[in-house]
């Protein structure tokens, strides 16, 4: 092999790596979430569904995402549904919460994880109430695991995990 | 002979209505929306099956009292990890639970702790 030969030879690597990497970077980048999911129970971790949860999770998640959007609607048995259109780019949106309940959020794709932030502010018998959650979405084929920390003012934080299926 | 049975019969029924009505789901009642932490003190036990419930006054950020009624585990789920009916009226606790849907002072507890020992009592049977 000569000289030459070996040079176009390495050339030729470095190109496809320079091509390679960047899409292999972009697909990483940008995982898609779409889809209708619904929570397993048994993968997922103690007290997020049933009649004691220490974070309510959604029973179900319908789940749209274009290259600058994601919206996400969450609903629960007997309970009002929640949905929100976020932008990719971690502006600050309303969500669309029930009656009684003002929640902004923001959502953004870091690596291959979605995290979406939110605050929620409603009125109780004990006055104002404030909640800050945070969730990590990671999908793996057709499973999604979401977890989730809820922090109230004064309090500590928690956090649970759950997993749903891909329906 | 008949009126009796059915008198009898009709009680049953009613009965087993009132424990059915006890025994509520949590979507039904209380909503998984309003997550909430509370902080106040024990001021009643009520000790009763499927759920034990506290009473707690809670001080408003404008200093006013307010008593709130927090639905728990179970009697027997309680006992399991050391909770006795008489031991913490008097007792400062953090609760945190969901709010009910229909705006009363009422909570589903997930978890209350007492401040004072740090015990932590959670309501759900399956860590037990």
């Amino acid at each position: 092999m000569t000289r030459s030969m070996i040079a176009s030879a390495v050339a030729v690597t470095l190109v496809a790596l320079m091509l390679g990497a960047p899409m292999q970077a972009f697909a990483q980048a940008r995982p898609d979430f779409s889809g209708t999911w619904r929570i397993s129970q048994a993968k997922s971790s103690r007290n997020v569904v049933g009649n004691t949860p220490d974070i309510q999770f959604p029973s179900q998640l319908d789940v749209k995402q274009t290259a600058t959007d994601i919206a996400v609607t969450a609903t629960s048995v007997r309970q009002r549904p929640v949905s929100a259109t976020y932008k990719l780019d971690g502006t600050k949106v309303n969500v669309q919460a029930p009656e009684g309940i003002t929640e902004t959020g923001q959502a953004t794709l870091n690596g291959s994880n979605l995290v979406i932030t939110s605050r929620r502010s409603f009125s109780s018998p004990a006055g104002d109430v404030v909640v800050d959650f945070k969730e990590v979405w990671t999908i793996n084929g057709t499973e999604l695991t979401i977890e989730k920390t809820r922090t109230q003012v004064g309090d500590t934080p928690s956090t649970q995990k759950a997993v749903y299926d891909k329906m | 002979m008949r009126v009796i049975l059915a008198f009898v019969i009709s009680l049953g029924i009613l009965l087993a209505t009132a424990s059915i009505q006890a025994h509520h789901s949590f979507s039904a009642t209380y909503d998984g929306n309003k997550p909430i932490t509370l902080r106040g003190t024990i001021v009643k036990m009520g000790w009763q099956n499927p759920h034990a419930h506290l009473y707690v006054d809670v001080k408003n950020a404008d200093g006013k009292v307010v008593t709130w009624e927090v639905e728990s585990a179970g009697p027997t789920t309680l006992m399991k990890q050391g909770l006795r009916k008489e031991d913490f009226v008097g007792a400062e606790v953090i609760i945190k639970g969901f709010l009910a849907k229909d705006g009363t002072p009422t909570v589903n507890a997930s978890s209350f702790t007492l401040v004072e020992s740090k015990k932590e009592f959670v309501s759900d049977e399956k860590t037990q």
